[in-house]
């Protein structure tokens, strides 16, 4: 396979706390990949520093083969979307506006408002099923409606990676199901290259082409989510022991039952 | 630009031409509007003559409201934070502590804009690493950092006060309370330079700002420069505040209160809600310098206590709506 996005010894730190230690990726062009690790094991940082919002201080970082510092910061967020964990808007915002947002890199001096940047923002909106929502303000719809209304931006930047932060974190088990369905049909018809991070293991394995476990700012394991979600790995990355069980409708489940003593 | 941002920068507009016949009716002499339009007979040259000695009074409150607001709109959308204002943030503190520094050190007057400017950029840079937590501004902190400033630069001013004579004590009120009586056409002219320039700065980052009112990560991930565009807009806001308050002295409330106001009528869109505040903080602070005259005359009143007394209770109504 051979490396869309790669990462060779990338370090980054806050202040005097180092978040990413070294850690090596190999993302492929299409691919779906889920970092997984224990809290602060870098796994949000490492999104953070792909969508540039947080700078890196050693290693490489490569788009394409070249590296990611040598690409205009307009140029990589045309090609790289990032969606936050969350966002909480303190201003009134129409989530049109906001899909809006998502092609700020294509236009000139950030101002996208022609007619072709509104109908790509309301196909996007079409294509998440939010465009009911065009004209409401976006700090007043639901938590569910809001990840979908940012993955419409997603759409919107048309990018050709995603980067998700825990994209079905805090939202209730239907809109889950719905997002992890619209995020496969999306990436089905546009074969975006998904970086996500996620603390539930189903995800991981139900979506995933791939897994990379870290664990304090480098990578433990990483391969397809049948060898990498073991409990042995699970034991080094989480200190916790589990279980692989075969649900009913025979997918491989893993349940952790309790902290490594 | 939508139907929306085009009203409401005809209403702005609008809004500031009625501010501005009002505040050269006003005052002392009190000028009929058809006598001031028509100029016509011998009341109508008195009106003219009278508007003509109240005219630069006018035009230098239209520019520091425009100002102030501006740079008040802008800070609220780069630091996400309905509550940022220069004058809160200890901005315009910062400024009018720069300027009667220059002042007791015997400086020309001529370079009390540039004075005001590097004592807000100072103050600006002060609060902003107060408010500082773990590589981010803290929205809390910044709050209370501008309270922190501002006790400091009252001390500094007061101190400055009570060892002052004459003159300088003069000028020092003058810079702590706010005030526009001492407008000469000169000072207008010196002042309109100022408020252009961060008018188009501004302006040209607006598209930038939208994207930061959402959150500063959120312009990083769309490609913004969110370091430089940050010092650029702090600057330019610091540039607007220092000019306001090198002619005016320190008037607290127009840069908090008119991008509010002018938010509810055209949305949150930077590029129609700057030059909407700007046009409305212009005529804010033209009326409020009517009244400031009208109130008690032939007394006048500091135009930074109507403005704060105007300010206080709004401001006290929005944080019980943004807890």
């Amino acid at each position: 396979m051979s490396a869309f996005l790669e990462a060779r010894g990338l370090a980054a730190s806050y202040g005097p706390t180092r978040a990413l230690d070294g850690m090596n990726a190999i993302i492929g062009r299409g691919e779906i990949v889920a970092l997984l690790g224990e809290n602060g094991s870098g796994k949000s940082t490492f999104l953070r520093v792909v969508a540039r919002i947080v700078a890196s201080s050693g290693g490489e970082l490569l788009l394409e083969g070249r590296p990611l510092a040598a690409f205009s910061r307009r140029d990589s967020a045309r090609r790289i979307a990032y969606l936050p964990q969350a966002t909480d808007l303190v201003f009134p915002i129409r989530c049109l506006d906001l899909v809006l947002q998502g092609r700020a890199p294509h236009a000139r001096g950030f101002s996208a408002d022609s007619s072709d940047d509104r109908d790509r923002a309301l196909a996007a909106m079409r294509a998440c099923d939010v465009e009911a929502l065009a004209e409401r303000d976006a700090s007043a719809v639901s938590g569910g409606e809001k990840r979908r209304v940012f993955l419409a931006r997603a759409l919107a930047q048309e990018a050709e990676v995603w980067l998700l932060d825990e994209p079905t974190a805090g939202i209730d088990p239907r809109h889950r199901l719905e997002f992890v369905e619209l995020l496969a049909r999306v990436h089905r018809e546009r074969r975006t290259t998904v970086v996500l991070v996620t603390h539930e293991f189903d995800l991981a394995a139900d979506t995933a082409d791939r897994v990379i476990l870290l664990r304090a700012g480098r990578t433990v394991a990483a391969g397809s989510p049948e060898e990498t979600l073991t409990p042995d790995t699970i034991r080094a990355a989480f200190g916790v022991e589990s279980r692989i069980e075969t649900d009913g409708r025979g997918r491989r489940r893993i349940v952790p039952y309790e902290p490594t003593r | 630009m939508r139907r929306r941002t085009v009203g409401g920068l005809a209403g702005a507009a609008g809004l500031l031409a009625v501010c501005v016949l009002l505040g050269l009716s006003v005052g002392g002499v009190r000028l009929s509007f058809s006598d001031l339009v028509s100029g016509a007979g011998p009341a109508g040259e008195t009106a003219r003559l009278v508007a003509s000695l109240r005219a630069p009074r006018v035009l230098l409150a239209a520019l520091v409201g425009g100002c102030l607001a501006l740079a008040g709109a802008a800070l609220q959308a780069l630091l996400k934070n309905p509550l940022a204002d220069p004058f809160l943030l200890g901005t315009s503190g910062g400024a009018a502590t720069g300027a009667a520094l220059a002042a007791l050190a015997g400086l020309s007057p001529l370079v009390s804009p540039a004075a005001s400017f590097a004592g807000a950029v100072a103050s600006s840079l002060a609060v902003a690493r107060l408010a500082r937590r773990g590589g981010r501004l803290d929205l809390q902190r910044l709050l209370l950092a501008g309270l922190i400033a501002n006790a400091f630069f009252s001390a500094v001013l007061l101190g400055v006060f009570s060892v002052a004579s004459g003159q300088t004590a003069r000028t020092m009120l003058f810079w702590m309370m706010g005030s526009l009586a001492d407008a000469t056409p000169g000072k207008v002219l010196a002042l309109a330079p100022y408020a252009a320039a961060g008018l188009v700065v501004l302006l040209a980052f607006a598209a930038r700002l939208n994207l930061f009112a959402v959150g500063e990560e959120n312009a990083a991930a769309l490609g913004v420069d969110v370091e430089s565009s940050k010092r650029i807009v702090f600057l330019a806001a610091s540039l607007l505040t220092g000019a306001a308050v090198a002619f005016a002295g320190i008037i607290g409330f127009v840069g908090l209160l008119v991008p509010h106001a002018a938010r509810s009528a055209v949305g949150n869109d930077q590029r129609a809600l700057l030059p909407v505040s700007a046009f409305a903080g212009a005529a804010l602070l033209v009326a409020a310098d009517a009244v400031s005259r009208a109130a008690f005359a032939p007394a006048e009143l500091p135009v930074g206590a109507v403005t704060a007394a105007i300010g206080a209770p709004v401001f006290a109504w929005l944080l019980l709506r943004n807890p």
